[in-house]
């Protein structure tokens, strides 16, 4: 399949691609720089490929040039990443944004990082960047020090304006109540409905993929651990299978059930708390106090088998740090102690016709919106798009375990809450398949030497597809690429909240569970 | 309604009484990291692995002296992990907080 598959490509394009290497089910074609567009688009609307990321290196030090990805998510458990190269004297490329909304974010980011433009970009706008920051300075090339502390300048940021008889705006944030991190939400209305949202964000740059570049493979774990603070051992999973991969390492069976255990435990406790959440946001307190309390539940079992409420420190790269065996007893009484209580609150909860006025039909997302978005995770789910890295690109111990992946039509807060109520049930069943089935023998294969290389990791955090590619020179991380579900899902809701009241601005906020610090690191 | 309200008797309370009542940290909790100044040599492994880089080993005036600082530190366990005379274990302490940051320093030394 993916042979073939790649026969076709080259036979449509004989004259524009220059080389192709493949590497593990990454296959990389380098094509013409003016040619990207037009394969991007055949890959994306006749193959039907999702586009999940888009990302620029600095090789100006090996081959005088910048490059670009565009990464593409193919049937049969297979990558294509389209290569161009950018030369430094002509640092622009065309944009792919007017032909899949989802390049849009990613271009913008390259523009700022690299200083690499997307030449005809609907909106090129700074998007990282704050109108303080100096023109010229280019955090993620080679030659910008990490230790750079940039003079502020005189600059202003334009909003997009929606005039006319009636129309306010409502800007809401920086700032918020409550503890969450910064982000700017600035709404026109007319009456109640509203009618735009732009959303700002980027407020609290940490500057993490230049980090990698300056510290060491076995501490980069716990780098890449404190990205999104509750999808933690979703990114360590996803960081350690690069670098596993780039190595040749295969993870002992134990540890990557192991893996998945974790993995599971950490998608319970994310949905629950989402349900939590949303139980909140429409005034249901019984749901929220009931659905906090199981959260708190799978936390402590969490901190119970790892030491750790948010599942850290266990992963490292060729397998797991600690062995949790003993500790099945333990996990599978509480999963049916818990199971039954879920069940009899989400019972509660959706028959409720308080949250069901609420909650049905607000905040709807089309399935056409999230396709071109790349909306990813239960969000997507909730739209009608059938995809889960667990099944489509299975890593850990996920092909050899049974499980659902629910899909939902509607795409509104109904749907979004559903899909994870239902994924919890599915998580439940996984731990329960992977305790029975874990095999015996080490946690852990030891990484003597890496050669250089580069590789793709991934896995489903419970947010959605959690993406990182890591390029290894010399031992040391030349480059690491981290896509966070949240970086596709943030535009979604600028979508999401047209039409609907301001009111539901919060519940539908809620229920697509967007991370701050995951999209901005 | 009555379907929520024999939930929530039957559920009953579930906080605990911390911290009039002290909660104890289950086993291979990964709480503050304890030096144990008789077992440690004085190798720099930990300070070596250590992701944040709170743990210095110094030398002055005829003393070795082995620092950690809670400040940073991210109960990983990578000290732990390496020490090969067992002299660094995470505890199950997990009250750190402290009006001073001197408080949030360990110091062991050693004259050489």
């Amino acid at each position: 399949m993916p042979e073939e598959l790649i026969e076709t490509i080259k036979k449509e394009f004989r004259n524009l691609i220059l080389d192709g290497t493949v590497s593990n089910n990454e296959t990389y074609l380098t094509v013409k720089k003016d040619a990207a567009v037009r394969i991007c688009d055949y890959l994306h609307h006749t193959l039907d490929f999702p586009l999940i990321s888009i990302f620029a290196t600095d090789d100006r030090a090996k081959d005088g040039c910048f490059k670009i990805h565009y990464v593409f998510s193919c049937k049969g458990d297979v990558f294509i990443i389209i290569k161009i190269k950018v030369e430094e004297t002509t640092p622009r490329f065309a944009t792919l944004t007017h032909k899949i909304p989802a390049a849009n974010w990613y271009e913008r980011e390259i523009q700022d990082m690299f200083g690499l433009a997307p030449v005809g970009h609907p909106d090129p706008r700074r998007l990282i960047h704050f109108e303080d920051w100096a023109a010229g300075l280019y955090p993620l090339r080679k030659d910008f020090d990490i230790r750079t502390k940039p003079d502020r300048v005189k600059g202003e940021y334009t909003y997009r304006k929606v005039e006319g008889e009636g129309v306010y705006e409502i800007p809401v944030g920086p700032v918020h109540a409550g503890v969450i991190e910064p982000g700017h939400f600035r709404f026109s209305v007319a009456g109640e409905p509203i009618l735009n949202l732009e959303i700002r964000h980027f407020y609290t740059h940490k500057g993490v993929e230049k980090l990698f570049e300056s510290v060491s493979l076995d501490k980069a774990v716990f780098l890449a651990e404190r990205i999104s603070g509750d999808n933690s051992a979703a990114h360590a999973v996803a960081f350690c299978q690069a670098v596993e991969k780039i190595a040749g390492i295969d993870i002992p069976p134990r540890a990557k059930y192991i893996r998945t255990i974790l993995l599971e435990l950490e998608r319970m406790y994310n949905h629950m708390g989402d349900i939590a959440g949303i139980a909140t946001d429409v005034a249901y307190p019984f749901g929220a106090a009931h659905a906090n309390y199981l959260k708190e539940r799978v936390m402590q079992l969490n901190e119970k088998v790892t030491g750790s409420r948010f599942l850290r420190g266990m992963n490292a790269i060729g397998g797991v740090r600690r062995d949790i065996g003993d500790k099945k007893d333990m996990i599978l009484k509480e999963l049916d102690l818990m199971q039954k209580d879920f069940k009899e609150l989400m019972e509660l909860l959706f028959n409720s016709p308080s949250v069901a006025d609420r909650i049905e039909t607000t905040g709807r997302i089309t399935g056409e919106i999230a396709k071109g978005l790349h909306v990813v995770g239960p969000a997507g789910r909730a739209s009608g798009i059938d995809s889960d890295v667990r099944r489509d690109h299975p890593y850990a111990a996920y092909s050899e375990l049974t499980f659902k992946v629910p899909v939902l039509k509607t795409g509104d807060v109904n749907a979004r809450t559903r899909v994870r109520a239902d994924e919890v049930y599915e998580s439940m069943a996984l731990i329960r398949q992977a305790l029975s089935d874990l095999p015996h023998g080490e946690i852990r294969t030891e990484l003597k030497t890496i050669h250089d290389g580069c590789a793709l990791g991934y896995s489903e955090a419970p947010r959605g597809e959690t993406l990182y590619w890591v390029n290894i020179s010399n031992n040391r991380i030349e480059r690491c690429k981290v896509r966070d579900p949240s970086f596709c899902n943030w535009l979604s809701i600028e979508y999401a909240v047209l039409d609907n009241i301001v009111p539901d601005f919060p519940i539908i906020n809620k229920s697509l569970s967007l991370s701050y610090s995951g999209n901005d690191m | 309604m009555f379907d929520i309200l024999i939930k929530t008797l039957r559920t009953g309370r579930v906080t605990s009484k911390y911290p009039i009542r002290q909660d104890i940290a289950p086993e291979g909790f990964r709480g503050k990291p304890e030096l144990l100044p008789d077992k440690c040599t004085f190798c720099g492994e930990c300070a070596r692995v250590c992701p944040p880089g709170v743990i210095w080993l110094t030398k002055e005036k005829g003393e070795e002296k082995l620092t950690l600082s809670f400040c940073g530190c991210i109960f990983c366990g990578m000290c732990e992990e390496v020490c090969p005379g067992g002299a660094i274990r995470l505890s199950q302490e997990y009250e750190l907080a402290s009006k001073t940051k001197d408080d949030l320093l360990t110091i062991i030394r050693r004259s050489v």
